[in-house]
C-alpha cells in the first residue's frame, strides 16, 4: 500500500520533469522564431491600410483568391526592377482571380506618388506606415514576396528580386493549387 | 533477495525498513555499521532512504539515478565547463545582425569549429538546456528523497538511546558521578536551557537539541532553485515575453510592436559631465550624465492595425524615463536604451535670389516631408515635381533615392516668371550645404544656376527635428516568480548556513554519566558549548579532548 | 578640507598598518618557538597585538572608504582601483569576523599578506574618480558590488586557510609519487602568488623611473548599417614592449636594457580593452616573478612550502579545515544575494532583463556552482581535509578570474578599464 503511494508520486514527478523539461529541450531544438510566417502557415492578417487613392483593403477581403503580397521601397533597386513584371503577369492571370497587394515600406506620400508617376501599374498598391505590416511579417531585407494560395495558406516565400520567368513559375504554382 | 530474509528487527523491539544503518528508535547501529567502531555516518539519522531498494526496475533505476548527490555534483561540473567554453567568444545575441561568418573570418579554423560545434549559442542550444533540465530533476528527486526521511527521524526521535549510538559520536564524553543519578541529569538539563537547547528529560536521560529548522534550509533552497528554473521555463509561453525596441523622435507617437500601446515622446533631454566634473583624462569627451525622455502611454481603442485611419487613443500614463527607471504600466516596461541626437532637418525657411538684379523674395516655409506643391514667390511660381529624401543617382544615372530616411533631402522644381519659357525651368535644390556641394548642385543647374539661387541665409530659418530617443519595450510576466524563487532559495541558504542544528544525548546508568552529541556543521562550536555546559554544572572538560575524530562535515 | 585628500592619506596608512599587522602576525606564530618562551602566551600576546594593528589597518581602510564616498558624491565601487580596494576591505571584514569565531592568529598570517597583494594591486590602476555614466547610477549596482565583494572575500579567507591547511598537512619527507605531485602543486601555488607580487612590483619600478612606450593600433569594426570603420587608438606602455598590440605601429619606445623594438605582436583573439598591454604586463610579471621566486628559493635552499610548513607546527589541521570551510559556508549565502540576486535585480532595471550571459554574468554563476560543488561534495560525499582544502584553492583562482581575467580577456559589460 505504501509501496504503491509511493510509485504513483513517483510516476507522476517523473512524468512531470519528461513533460516540462521535453517542452524546454524541444524549443531549442525545433522552433528558433516561433512568430514568423512560415511556408504553410497562415499570413498575418492586416486591416484597413489605404492604397494611393485612398481606398481601405484588409487581408481577409482577398480570402479564397490567391494572394501575391510584395514588399517593395523606391530605394530598393531590385523591387523596382521586378515590379513591371510583376505587373504583366498580374494583367495575364488577374481574370483568373490572381490578387497582387505591393506593399509599399513606409515611404511618405511624395515620394510613393512621385515614384509611381513613372510606372504604369495595375496591381494595388498599398501604403505601411510606421513598419507596422514590414514588422508583422518579420522582414529582414527586400524585395520579399510572400505566395498565398487560396486555402489562405503561405505557399511559398522569396526573399530577393525575380526574374519575369521565375515570377509566371511562382504564380502558375499559386493558381494550380 | 538478501534484504527480504534480514532480520531488521533490532533488540528494543523496533521493526526496522531494511537497510537502515542506525535503530530508527534507540539508535543501536545495525548491519555493516554494528561492526566498526569508527564515529557513526549520521547523515539522515541512518534512515533508510526512499530510492534504496533491492530489484530495481527501470523507473526506479532512473529515480536512483537523479537521486544520487554524486550524480547531481557531476552535473553541476558539466554546466559549469559548458558555461565556461560559451564565454571563449562572444556570443550570437550580442550582434545585432548576427552573420555566421563572423567567427571564421575573425578566428580563423577555431573560430569555425566553435560555430560548427553550436558553442556560438551555447545558453541556447538543447544540450545546455537539457543539462539544466537534469539538474532540476536532481533537485527536485535529491530533495524529495532525503526531506521525508529526514523529516520522520527527527520526529519521532527517542529520549534514550543506545549506549553505542552515544559513546560512537563524534563528540562524546563519558565520566563516573557521585551523587544521584536524576539530579545530575536535572542540573545538566537545566545548564543545556540556560544555552537555549529545547530539553526533553526522562529520569535518567536527556535529549537536548536546538535549530532544527537549520536543517530545512538546504530543501528550502532547493525548492527556491526550483521554482526559480520554472519560472524561467514560463517565459516561453505566448505572451509572457516581450523584447521590443522602438525610436520614437520628440513630438511623435509610435505603436509598440505585438501590443495595443503606442508610446510618445514628449520631450528628450540629456545632459553631459562637464569638463570639471571629470578627471584629465577624459576632459573634453561627452560623457552622458543623466538622459531622459519623458513619455507617454497610450492604449489604442479603434483603428489600431490600420495605416490609413487615425487610432483613436487614450492616454493611461505619463512618466519620466530614466536608465535604471523603466515607465511600467500593467507588466509593460518601457527602458531608456539608447539616444540619437544627430541633427535632422525638419524644414528651411529659404529665400529665391535673383542673381541678376540683387532681388531677393521670401522667406518661405519648405517641410521637408510635407512640402507645399507651389510657392508664390514675387513675381515668380515654384512649382514642385518631385522631392527626395536621400538623393542619390543610381546605376542608370537617374536621381533615386537611398533610403526612406531623410538623410540627403533634394527638390526638383520648376520655376516660371518673368524672362523665363512659359513652361518653365527646372532647377535642383539641396537644403544641405555638404549635400549641395556633393552632388554638384550648380552644376545640374547649369545656367539656371546663374539667375538664380535658393539659400537660407540665416540659421534662425533652419528648424531641426528633434532627438530620437530608442526604447527597449519590455514584457516579462515570469519576473516576480523568478524573484520570489532567488529569494526562497537564499532564505534556505541563510537558514542552512547560519545556523546549526545541535542535539546532545545523554544517560546516566548507576552514577556513569555518558554523552553524545551531533550538529551538521561547525563540530568547534558545538564542543564549546558542551564543554561550557558541563563546566558550569561542575565537570572541568577541555572542548578539544571531546572530539572522537573521524569525518568532519 | 578636501575629503579626497584625507582619503588618500587613510589609504597609505592602512595599507602601512596591513604591512606592520603582517609582520606582527609572523612574530606571533613564528617566535612561539624562540628561546625562553613560553609558546601558549607568546601567540596569545603578539597575536592581541597583531589584531589591534590590522584592527586600526581596517579602521583607517573605512575612513578611506567613506571619505572617498563623500568627495566622489557616490559610492566608491565603479572602476577596478575603487572595486579592488574594496575587495582589500572585504577580506579584512571576513577575517575579523572568522578571527572573533576561532581566535586563530595563523589566520592572520595568511589573509593579510592577501590584503595587502591586493591592496597593491589596485594601487596599480588609476586612482582618479571617475563620473558615472547612467547606468552605473544605480542602488542595487552599488548593493550587488559591495555584496559581491564581501561574499568573495569570505572565498578568499576560505582560500587562505586551505592554502594554510595543505602547507600543515603536505609532508616534504614522503618521497611517493602522490606526496610529490601534492607538493609539487602547492609550490605551483605559491609561484603563482609570487608573480602576482612581481607584477606589482614591476609597475611600480618602471612608472616610478618614468618609463613610456606607445603604439598606434587599427581597428576595423562594422557598424549596425554595415559600414567598415577604421578606428585608430594610440596604446601607452608603461612597461617595456615586449608584446606590441594586435596590427600596431611603434610610436616612441624609451630602450630598455637594449630592448627598443618589440619582440612579439599579440594575437588578434584577445578581445579586450587594450590585450597587447596587458598580456605585455602579463609577461613582465612572470618574468619579474619568476626572478623573485628564485631569488627565494636561493635563500630558503629548499622549495618554499617545505621553508614555510616548520613554522606551522603543532597547530591542528583539522581547526584550519573548519575554518576554510566556515569561511565559504558564511561567503556562499552573501554571495549569491550579492553577486547573482542584486545583479539581476540591477540588470532587471537597467536593462529590462535579468540574465544575459555576459561573460561576467557566466563567471558569476561558474563561481555559484562550483562552490555549489564544493559543498556538496564536502555536506553529502564527505570531501574534506586535503581535497576540500585544494577545491577552495581551485576556487579562488576561479573568483580571481572572473574579477581580472574576463576583463583581461573577454570584453563585455563589466569592463573596467587598466593595466
Amino acid at each position: 500500500m505504501k509501496g504503491r503511494e509511493r510509485k504513483i508520486i513517483q510516476y507522476v514527478i517523473l512524468i512531470g520533469i519528461l513533460l516540462l523539461g521535453g517542452y524546454a529541450v524541444g524549443k531549442t531544438l525545433f522552433v528558433s522564431d516561433d512568430d514568423k510566417p512560415k511556408i504553410g502557415g497562415r499570413p498575418p492578417s492586416f486591416e484597413n491600410v489605404a492604397d494611393i487613392e485612398g481606398n481601405l483593403h484588409s487581408l481577409d477581403d482577398y480570402k479564397g483568391k490567391p494572394v501575391v503580397i510584395n514588399f517593395w521601397g523606391s530605394f530598393c533597386p531590385p523591387c523596382v526592377a521586378e515590379m513591371p513584371a510583376i505587373d504583366r503577369q498580374y494583367l495575364k492571370y488577374r481574370d483568373q482571380g490572381l490578387v497582387v497587394l505591393a506593399i509599399n515600406l513606409s515611404e511618405d506620400d511624395i515620394t510613393v506618388r512621385d515614384f509611381l508617376k513613372r510606372f504604369d501599374l495595375h496591381y494595388t498598391i498599398l501604403r505601411d506606415k510606421n513598419r507596422m505590416i514590414e514588422k508583422k511579417y518579420a522582414l529582414r531585407s527586400y524585395p520579399t514576396t510572400f505566395f498565398i494560395s487560396r486555402d489562405g495558406r503561405i505557399q511559398d516565400i522569396k526573399v530577393g528580386g525575380m526574374t519575369e520567368e521565375d515570377i509566371e513559375q511562382r504564380i502558375l504554382k499559386l493558381m494550380e493549387a | 533477495m538478501a534484504a527480504l530474509f534480514e532480520n531488521t528487527k533490532c533488540e528494543c523491539g523496533h521493526q526496522n525498513p531494511p537497510d537502515t544503518t542506525l535503530c530508527e528508535s534507540c539508535g543501536k547501529p545495525l548491519g555493516e555499521e554494528a561492526l566498526s567502531n569508527r564515529p557513526l555516518e549520521m547523515r539522515y539519522d541512518g534512515v533508510a532512504r526512499r530510492s534504496q531498494k533491492a530489484n530495481p526496475n527501470l523507473i526506479d533505476r532512473i529515480w536512483n539515478f537523479f537521486s544520487s548527490v554524486k550524480v547531481a555534483v557531476v552535473l553541476i561540473v558539466i554546466t559549469l565547463i559548458g558555461a565556461m567554453l560559451g564565454t571563449i567568444y562572444p556570443q550570437e545575441n550580442t550582434f545585432i545582425n548576427f552573420d555566421p561568418a563572423y567567427y571564421e573570418e575573425n578566428y580563423g579554423l577555431a573560430g569555425k569549429i566553435y560555430y560548427a560545434l553550436g558553442l556560438s549559442h551555447t545558453y541556447e542550444s538543447w544540450w545546455f538546456i537539457t543539462l539544466l533540465v537534469m539538474i532540476g530533476a536532481s533537485l527536485v528527486i535529491c530533495s524529495l528523497d532525503r526531506v521525508l526521511p529526514l523529516y520522520r527521524a527527527l520526529n519521532k526521535q527517542q529520549i534514550r538511546k543506545h549506549l553505542q549510538f552515544l559513546t560512537r559520536q563524534r563528540v562524546t564524553y563519558a565520566a563516573d558521578l557521585e551523587g544521584g543519578d536524576e539530579e545530575w541529569t536535572r542540573k545538566l538539563a537545566e545548564q543545556l536551557r540556560k544555552k537555549r537547547f529545547r530539553v526533553a528529560a526522562e529520569q535518567t536521560a536527556l535529549l537536548a537539541e536546538k535549530n532544527r529548522f537549520s536543517r530545512w534550509g538546504p530543501y528550502i533552497n532547493h525548492i527556491g532553485l526550483i521554482i526559480f528554473l520554472l519560472a524561467v521555463l514560463a517565459r516561453a509561453i505566448p505572451g509572457w515575453q516581450l523584447d521590443e525596441y522602438v525610436a520614437v523622435r520628440e513630438g511623435e507617437a509610435v505603436p509598440i510592436p505585438e501590443t495595443n500601446y503606442y508610446v510618445k515622446n514628449i520631450d528628450f533631454e540629456v545632459e553631459y559631465y562637464s569638463d570639471d566634473e571629470m578627471p584629465d583624462r577624459l576632459k573634453g569627451t561627452m560623457r552622458p550624465k543623466r538622459f531622459e525622455t519623458k513619455a507617454e502611454l497610450y492604449v489604442c481603442e479603434a483603428n489600431c492595425g490600420s495605416t490609413a485611419l487615425e487610432p483613436v487613443l487614450r492616454k493611461v500614463k505619463t512618466h519620466d524615463i530614466l536608465v535604471n527607471d523603466p515607465l511600467e504600466y500593467k507588466g509593460l516596461k518601457l527602458y531608456q536604451f539608447d539616444y540619437d541626437t544627430t541633427p535632422r532637418l525638419k524644414a528651411v525657411r529659404p529665400v529665391l535670389m535673383d542673381l541678376k538684379s540683387g532681388e531677393s523674395y521670401g522667406p518661405f516655409e519648405l517641410s521637408i516631408l510635407e512640402p507645399e506643391s507651389e510657392y508664390e514667390l514675387g513675381p515668380y511660381r515654384l512649382k514642385l515635381i518631385t522631392r527626395f529624401l536621400d538623393f542619390t543617382v543610381n546605376a542608370s544615372g537617374e536621381p533615386a533615392n537611398l533610403s526612406s530616411q531623410p538623410n540627403a533631402p533634394a527638390f526638383l522644381f520648376l520655376i516660371q516668371g518673368p524672362d523665363l519659357p512659359a513652361e518653365g525651368e527646372t532647377f535642383f535644390y539641396f537644403p544641405i550645404q555638404t549635400d549641395r556641394e556633393r552632388f554638384g548642385q550648380d552644376l545640374i543647374n547649369g545656367e539656371m544656376a546663374e539667375r538664380f539661387d535658393i539659400r537660407v541665409t540665416d540659421m534662425a530659418n533652419v528648424e531641426f527635428a528633434g532627438d530620437v530617443s530608442y526604447l527597449n519595450v519590455r514584457v516579462d510576466r515570469a519576473l516576480p516568480f523568478v524573484f520570489v524563487g532567488a529569494f526562497i532559495s537564499l532564505i534556505g541558504l541563510v537558514m542552512g548556513f547560519y545556523w546549526q542544528h545541535r542535539r546532545v544525548w545523554l544517560r546516566i546508568d548507576d552514577g556513569r554519566l555518558t554523552l553524545g552529541a551531533h550538529t551538521n556543521k561547525n563540530w568547534y562550536g558545538l564542543r564549546a558549548e558542551v564543554a561550557a555546559a558541563l563546566r558550569r554544572a561542575g565537570l572541568d572538560v577541555d572542548p578539544k579532548s571531546l572530539d572522537n575524530g573521524g569525518k568532519k562535515e | 578640507m578636501n575629503w579626497l585628500s584625507i582619503s588618500s592619506g587613510a589609504f597609505i596608512t592602512a595599507f602601512a598598518l596591513y604591512c606592520v599587522a603582517f609582520l606582527l602576525y609572523v612574530i606571533a606564530v613564528i617566535g612561539r618557538k624562540w628561546k625562553n618562551r613560553e609558546p601558549e602566551g607568546h601567540l596569545r600576546k603578539w597575536g592581541r597585538i597583531a589584531f589591534v594593528f590590522s584592527s586600526l589597518g581596517l579602521a583607517a581602510h573605512l575612513v578611506f572608504f567613506f571619505t572617498r564616498w563623500a568627495g566622489a558624491g557616490h559610492i566608491p565601487t565603479s572602476n577596478m582601483y575603487e572595486f579592488l580596494t574594496l575587495l582589500g576591505m572585504a577580506i579584512m571584514i571576513a577575517f575579523t569576523i572568522l578571527f572573533a569565531i576561532y581566535r586563530s592568529p595563523l589566520l592572520g598570517m595568511f589573509a593579510l599578506p592577501l590584503t595587502v597583494l591586493i591592496i597593491a594591486y589596485a594601487a596599480v590602476f588609476p586612482q582618479e574618480v571617475q563620473p558615472l555614466v547612467p547606468s552605473l547610477q544605480s542602488n542595487w549596482l552599488r548593493l550587488h558590488v559591495t555584496g559581491a565583494a564581501l561574499g568573495e572575500a569570505f572565498f578568499a579567507v576560505g582560500f587562505a586557510a586551505g592554502l594554510m591547511y595543505l602547507l600543515r598537512v603536505t609532508d616534504y619527507n614522503d618521497k611517493s609519487a602522490s606526496a610529490r605531485r601534492s607538493q609539487r602543486w602547492l609550490e605551483f601555488s605559491l609561484y603563482v602568488l609570487i608573480v602576482v607580487a612581481g607584477f606589482i612590483i614591476t609597475v611600480f619600478a618602471f612608472r616610478g623611473s618614468g618609463y613610456e612606450a606607445s603604439f598606434v593600433q587599427e581597428n576595423l569594426s562594422i557598424d549596425a548599417r554595415g559600414n567598415e570603420q577604421l578606428t585608430t587608438q594610440t596604446v601607452e606602455y608603461q612597461l617595456p614592449p615586449i608584446v606590441k598590440p594586435h596590427d600596431s605601429e611603434p610610436v616612441s619606445i624609451q630602450p630598455f636594457l637594449g630592448l627598443d623594438r618589440p619582440l612579439f605582436e599579440a594575437p588578434g583573439w584577445m578581445n579586450g580593452v587594450n590585450a597587447g598591454r596587458k598580456l605585455n604586463t602579463v609577461i613582465w610579471s612572470v618574468i619579474s616573478g619568476t626572478i623573485l621566486y628564485g631569488l627565494l628559493r636561493l635563500l630558503a635552499r629548499k622549495p618554499l612550502g617545505a621553508a614555510i610548513h616548520p613554522l606551522l607546527d603543532g597547530i591542528d589541521p583539522d581547526d584550519l579545515d573548519e575554518i576554510s570551510y566556515r569561511a565559504i559556508a558564511i561567503g556562499f549565502p552573501i554571495f549569491t544575494l550579492g553577486g547573482l540576486i542584486f545583479a539581476m535585480i540591477w540588470a532587471e532595471q537597467a536593462w529590462g532583463r535579468f540574465w544575459g550571459w555576459d561573460p561576467k554574468e557566466v563567471w558569476a554563476l561558474i563561481t555559484w556552482l562550483f562552490y555549489s560543488a564544493y559543498l556538496h561534495l564536502r555536506l553529502s560525499r564527505g570531501w574534506h581535509g586535503l581535497k576540500s582544502s585544494w577545491l577552495s584553492v581551485i576556487g579562488f583562482l576561479i573568483v580571481m578570474f572572473t574579477l581580472i581575467g574576463v576583463n583581461l580577456i573577454i570584453a563585455g559589460l563589466h569592463s573596467y578599464a587598466g593595466v
